[in-house]
């Protein structure tokens, strides 16, 4: 019996062994990649560093409206936030490639997952990104418009258009991540509804005497102060 | 340039003639009265000049369908004829500043095409028009070389309020003349002149993007040609949409400042002006004269409501300085609204380079000085309410100083916008 037993011992160390001496290529591999994708994003940081602070990155990010990006950026430097969000992808995508050299059928099935959604997450990003730059302009040029027309709640419609795009965007984003599904339809067309029902509200209820005066001046009840004015601009 | 919009049977017209000594453009596409009319007129101007031979005349109304009016000759002088031609009317779409531009363009590549010695062009209500504008616009360069003649209106207190407050003054501190109406519309150029500004207009660099109206008197300056003014008498301007008025600001502030770019390296050597010659007499009793009132009071409250909202924007373009300045201004009460000269100097100077640098969209920089604008208006308003004719004059000779006194606050941001901020 003793013998059976070390024999079945012996065995399973013997396969142990076998399938760890099967797995070190592998890690080998892995760590190998590490290393490499490691000196890649080192390298790749330190030039995109390089030419990023040489055209005044930083400024730029606030000048383009995207001050508020240095408030989350490490050291408030939105060029090391660009940096280090490069170089840790690149260590990424060195891990996956890292993980695929291992021989085994669900870390490769993994990683062609991980692979196959990376389109997705930079569409999202790129998303996110488009939608708010679009929803800093359209913000703008409605306050811009809303002042010159004499609204006093320009800065409040002005702000509804920002979350209304942000929002627009943003569900998008999650609709590409496939995050959600359903659940962040429903939310979105809520809030979108919402918002757009709050700045119907106010517009309507803040215009409301505007209506009134452009209704009188129409119907010929008074006369408009404008055409009464005497000013020429040119 | 564009000779596209001129039709088939009236280019060949053109062709026929061979060349000409006068061309004049004629643009208002509400006037409905028929072209002959401005033919008469041009013929009753021309009659006082010695040396035309033949003239062209071209109106922006449109009546391509009408029959063409054939060359006619005096019965005194055989050699002098006068043709017509039309433009089309613009679409619906265009601005009266972009229609205006195309139809200058027009004007120039015919004028161009026939070699002509002079042009004139009238664009501000020609309904009023008389055989004196033509003649007094045109004649300082048949008869006395000049390559320039700059219009000069007869003006109620509170008309040409962008003209006094930035385009005159603004163009007197750049380029050293001094010019009532640097932007016209209504000129006269000597051929040489014009064949300048063509040259120029299809440049590689500048293309169909600048308006030509803005570049006459800043490409005559830079150019030494010799400039100077007529007096027109009065012009009738149509009643101001203010609700458009950010339009307006953003379609006559844009191409100044963007002719300001072009012509940086002349600009930046000029030193002081200096007056130009004027010809004919102004209106008596009327210049500047006018009794209306003015509702201060809304333009006021719109500077304060800018105060309050679009600090954001500005400050991508005004100093810190500046901002409590007007932040201050803001909170001052109605009856002492006052926007020193000084002030409102470095704000225009200050959007002119934030309009270089493009430190937001060039469209919301220039609509965003609206209020500025209306609150510069209000305070100009409210010191010459009881004002008379002398003491508007030295209001505005007092700001055109400040524009010059100013140049090298713009200099010293325009060439150095992160070292100079004040």
């Amino acid at each position: 019996m003793w013998d059976q037993i070390g024999q079945a011992f012996s065995f399973s160390m013997t396969r142990m062994l076998g399938q760890l001496a099967s797995l070190l290529p592998g890690i080998v591999a892995l760590i190998a990649a590490l290393l490499i994708s490691t000196l890649v994003a080192w390298v790749f940081a330190a030039t995109l560093r390089r030419s990023l602070t040489s055209i005044d990155f930083n400024r730029r990010v606030a000048q383009w409206g995207f001050s508020t990006l240095a408030q989350w950026s490490p050291s408030k430097s939105p060029t090391l936030l660009v940096t280090r969000a490069i170089a840790w992808t690149v260590i990424l995508v060195g891990f996956l490639i890292g993980i695929s050299a291992f021989d085994i059928t669900l870390t490769s099935r993994l990683v062609i997952r991980l692979f196959a959604y990376l389109p997705n997450v930079i569409a999202a990003a790129l998303v996110l990104v488009v939608g708010s730059i679009i929803a800093r302009f359209l913000a703008r040029s409605v306050l811009i418009g809303a002042v010159n027309i004499n609204l006093q709640y320009a800065r409040l419609l002005s702000v509804g258009v920002k979350w209304l795009v942000t929002v627009l965007a943003v569900a998008m984003a999650l609709e590409h991540l496939a995050i959600g599904g359903g659940i962040i339809r429903l939310a979105f067309g809520i809030l979108f509804g919402g918002i757009v029902l709050a700045l119907a509200l106010a517009v309507g209820l803040g215009s409301k005497d505007l209506v009134s005066r452009s209704l009188d001046r129409e119907a010929g009840k008074i006369p408009s102060q404008n055409v009464q004015e005497p000013v020429g601009h040119l | 340039m564009d000779l596209d919009s001129i039709s088939q049977p009236e280019l060949e017209q053109i062709e026929r003639l061979g060349g000409a000594d006068l061309i004049v453009g004629i643009f208002d596409p509400e006037y409905a009265e028929e072209a002959c009319t401005s033919v008469a007129t041009v013929r009753e101007s021309l009659a006082a000049l010695s040396k035309i031979a033949r003239a062209v005349v071209i109106c922006n109304n449109g009546n391509h369908s009408r029959a063409l009016i054939a060359p006619e000759f005096t019965g005194e002088n055989q050699s002098l004829a006068v043709i017509s031609c039309s433009l089309p009317l613009p679409g619906p779409a265009a601005t009266p500043q972009h229609s205006m531009s195309a139809a200058y363009r027009s004007v120039f590549a015919v004028g161009g095409k026939l070699g002509v010695r002079a042009c004139g062009v009238i664009a501000s209500q020609p309904r009023g028009l008389t055989s004196q504008w033509i003649y007094r616009l045109v004649q300082p360069v048949l008869e006395l070389g000049f390559d320039l003649v700059a219009p000069r209106y007869t003006r109620h207190k509170m008309e040409g309020l962008l003209n006094r407050s930035v385009l005159s003054p603004l163009h007197r501190a750049l380029y050293g003349e001094q010019l009532q109406n640097p932007a016209g519309p209504d000129f006269g150029l000597s051929g040489k002149l014009l064949q300048r500004v063509l040259r120029q207009d299809s440049g590689p660099q500048r293309g169909n993007q600048i308006d030509l109206m803005a570049s006459i008197a800043s490409t005559a300056a830079c150019g030494a040609y010799q400039v100077c003014e007529a007096h027109l008498g009065a012009r009738t301007q149509p009643p101001t949409d203010w609700m458009n008025l950010s339009s307006l600001l953003a379609e006559v502030l844009g191409p100044t400042f963007l002719e300001m770019e072009h012509q940086a390296a002349f600009w930046q050597s000029v030193r002081g002006s200096r007056p130009v010659p004027r010809f004919g007499l102004p209106e008596a009793g009327s210049e500047d004269s006018g009794t209306g009132t003015v509702d201060v009071q809304r333009m006021i409250e719109s500077f304060q409501l800018g105060t309050q909202n679009l600090q954001d924007v500005w400050d991508r373009v005004l100093p810190p300085t500046i901002l409590l300045e007007l932040r201050k201004l803001s909170r001052a009460p109605a009856d002492q609204f006052r926007l020193p000269d000084d002030l409102w100097v470095r704000i225009i100077y200050d959007f002119a380079v934030g309009y270089r640098h493009r430190t937001i969209s060039r469209d919301h920089l220039l609509r965003s000085i609206t209020p500025i604008y209306l609150g510069s208006i209000a305070s100009y308003a409210l010191e010459m309410k009881t004002a008379g004719v002398g003491e508007i004059e030295s209001r505005i000779e007092g700001q055109s100083r400040a524009y010059e006194a100013n140049k090298s606050y713009l200099v010293s941001r325009w060439r150095w916008p992160d070292r100079f901020s004040p």
